[in-house]
């Protein structure tokens, strides 16, 4: 195999050049920075806490050396599995807002602002308030049921005779935020008061319940909507051209919509279950990705999952770190490093989205 | 963009139709406030609560029940009704917005920030104070929002205008989550403000609040005529001898006055100010000079029949009186979106 260099771009080839691989050299740059300081902010949120560790104990403890018992625990069993689940729904959280985008042709998209993770959440707050007895198993498949009601709902109000319109969508997806979040409230005065409490801590976005089973959950999910992305990204290449551009370009546009908008609803939904509403991070993700490195859709895709890992991990370790020992949810550091983008996008937004 | 207002009969030629309607309103508003006393977790006759109004008798129980906390509750449940809804008709007047809404734009929340902070740097609340605090923090989340949507490509439209404001009122939001949580003992009592409802409210507020609400209230209607001439356009306006800018000017302050008293009283309360204007405006058509007392009537008949609702839906607990607002609003701010960006 050799390595031909160009200015800009690694070009892999396979001996007699079957196979050609072209990375563009700042993006597999900065997605190596990207997991470089992911690494810092999970090793420092593993030793930071209640239970100080030294970060030097913390490198052992992950080699499988056990430095005392204690730090073995405290490191394994409640550190840990938190972090990985923070730097995991991040990743979702950020694709889902970048498949959304995409299938909308909308950059002001996000999950939590146009109802999806407000859908899954009151799905979820209905199985734990009125049906305490079913397992939490079913959370995923009940958030999910929510999440893709609301999407549909608010993809079939938004869409007029010409065809969806940008704003219309985000603001119907306001609309029913709205109504969503009100019905949520309601059922959490409804029901008994305790388990109002545990559906009121999850509500906050808060991540600091997350176990091993959580993040084999998320990791399965993963497993499964990360390649699907991955497979329809040439045709979202050709969809950044705008629909009709596309459709000349011969890619099968209905069906990779359609099967964008379910896989962002899926990854919304699934994050939303685990550790409750995240706002902004799909909002951010990717325009930060895009930032960073213009590349291809499929690295664009990979450099925002590694931006949302890192967001929501660091704004997880400043939630428990800043203030301790209150612990802010990550969702509130989120929502106020979004509203600041969301505000410059609308800025910068030309008559296209706003007519 | 007056699609709403211009597309409704004009009740101006009718004056008879819009008068008719005012009796009505006063004999809803009566029997409103009436049953809202007379229900709850003990219901008592109409009869009994006509007896206290008119005799109060302190040895006997349920007029000391009326007196002390099922009176203020109503009383509050009309004053931010009223308030509420006639600054939403102003607001959409002055600024040609059907969407316009104070909860929309964002002024509830630059209040409750407002309230939320002071308590938090000093500790505690003064009561003389609130209503200023309140104000100060509804004027400038309202300037902040008027400013991003009107640097917007495309200028301070209705659609601009409420994604800034969604956008404020988020920021501010997650502030005010913080706050709420790094200092718990403080905002034990701001936890129930916070979810906008009118229980459990401390009635001794409304003597700092009410003189400016009075004033605010007064100031609109006496505004009103003027706002119809603005509502068809700034070049009209000038045209027909009105100084527009002194006239925003006034608007804005009264506006801001009304949310900001209505909020430090109930704390955030959606949609009120969304909904009420059109439901007016289907009776009395696009003639301020009648949407702007009707607003007042009927938010205050709105705001007491949803609290009547919010106390005896799911009994023995009450449901926040917020809740059932922004079930009702959200529906027909959707429905509006629709019909505005067609």
């Amino acid at each position: 195999m050799t390595a031909a260099t160009h200015p800009r771009q690694i070009v892999l080839r396979s001996p007699r050049e079957r196979l050609a691989l072209r990375l563009p050299l700042r993006a597999v740059l900065m997605f190596g920075l990207l997991l470089l300081a992911l690494f810092l902010t999970v090793s420092v949120n593993l030793a930071t806490g209640s239970y100080g560790v030294a970060l030097g104990d913390v490198l052992d403890t992950l080699r499988g050396i056990t430095v005392t018992r204690a730090i073995d625990n405290v490191v394994w069993e409640f550190r840990f599995p938190r972090t990985l689940a923070a730097a995991l729904v991040g990743a979702m959280m950020a694709l889902s807002g970048a498949a959304l985008q995409n299938a909308t042709r909308n950059g002001l998209a996000d999950p939590s602002l146009v109802g999806v993770s407000q859908g899954a959440a009151l799905a979820v707050v209905m199985l734990t308030v009125i049906f305490p007895e079913v397992s939490s198993t079913w959370r995923p498949w009940a958030a999910f049921a929510g999440a893709i009601l609301v999407a549909v709902a608010v993809q079939g109000l938004a869409r007029t005779k010409q065809g969806g319109s940008t704003i219309r969508f985000i603001l119907m997806g306001i609309g029913l935020s709205a109504f969503i979040s009100s019905i949520t409230s309601a059922m959490l005065t409804y029901g008994e008061i305790d388990r109002a409490m545990a559906a009121l801590a999850w509500l906050a976005g808060s991540i600091n319940a997350a176990g091993w089973s959580d993040v084999w959950t998320l990791l399965a999910w993963i497993a499964v909507l990360l390649p699907a992305l991955l497979a329809v990204s040439r045709t979202m290449s050709a969809l950044r051209f705008g629909e009709a551009a596309a459709i000349g370009l011969g890619a099968p546009v209905k069906l990779v919509r359609n099967l964008q908008l379910a896989i962002a609803v899926a990854l919304a939904a699934i994050a939303t279950s685990v550790v409750g509403p995240l706002g902004f991070v799909g909002l951010i993700g990717p325009h930060a990705a895009q930032r960073l490195a213009p590349s291809g859709m499929a690295m664009h895709l990979i450099l925002t999952a590694g931006i949302g890992a890192l967001l929501v991990s660091l704004a997880d370790l400043i939630g428990r770190a800043a203030f301790a020992p209150i612990q802010i949810p990550a969702g509130l550091l989120t929502a106020l490093i979004g509203v600041p983008l969301f505000i410059a996008l609308l800025l910068r937004s030309r008559g296209t989205v706003l007519h | 963009m007056t699609t709403v207002t211009a597309s409704t009969p004009v009740a101006a030629s009718y004056p008879i139709r819009a008068w008719s309607g005012v009796p009505a309103l006063l004999a809803l508003l009566v029997g409103a406030f009436l049953l809202h006393i007379a229900v709850g977790a003990k219901p008592l006759p109409v009869g009994t609560v006509v007896d206290a109004l008119t005799r109060f008798d302190p040895t006997v129980f349920d007029h000391v029940i009326i007196f002390n906390l099922r009176l203020p509750r109503a009383v509050l449940a009309i004053v931010v009704g009223a308030s509420l809804s006639l600054a939403g008709a102003l607001m959409q007047g002055v600024t040609r917005n059907p969407l316009a809404d104070p909860g929309l734009l964002g002024l509830t929340a630059g209040a409750s920030f407002a309230v939320v902070m002071v308590t938090a740097v000093t500790g505690a609340t003064n009561m003389a104070l609130t209503p200023w605090i309140a104000m100060a923090g509804a004027l400038g989340a309202a300037l902040v929002v008027y400013f991003i949507a009107r640097f917007v490509p495309g200028g301070a439209t209705p659609l601009s205008l409420t994604l800034s404001g969604a956008a404020i009122s988020a920021f501010l939001g997650a502030l005010i989550s913080i706050a709420h949580l790094l200092g718990q003992d403080t905002f034990e009592n701001l936890r129930v403000w916070l979810t906008g409802g009118l229980a459990g409210r401390d009635i001794n507020l409304l003597r700092y609040v009410g003189p400016w609400m009075a004033i605010a209230l007064l100031a609109g209607l006496a505004l009103a005529p003027r706002v119809t001439v603005l509502a068809m356009g700034d070049e009209v306006a000038q045209g027909l001898g009105v100084r527009t800018g002194r006239l925003k000017l006034q608007l804005l302050a009264v506006v801001v006055v009304l949310t900001a008293c209505a909020v430090a009283l109930a704390g955030p309360l959606g949609f009120i100010g969304l909904v009420i204007p059109h439901v007016v405006r289907l009776y009395v058509g696009s003639d301020y000079r009648w949407i702007v007392p009707y607003a007042a009537l009927t938010g205050a008949v709105y705001l007491l029949g949803v609290d009547i609702i919010a106390r005896i839906a799911i009994p023995p607990r009450e449901i926040s009186t917020g809740i059932i607002t922004a079930m009702v609003g959200a529906p027909l701010f959707v429905h509006l979106v629709r019909q505005r960006t067609r």
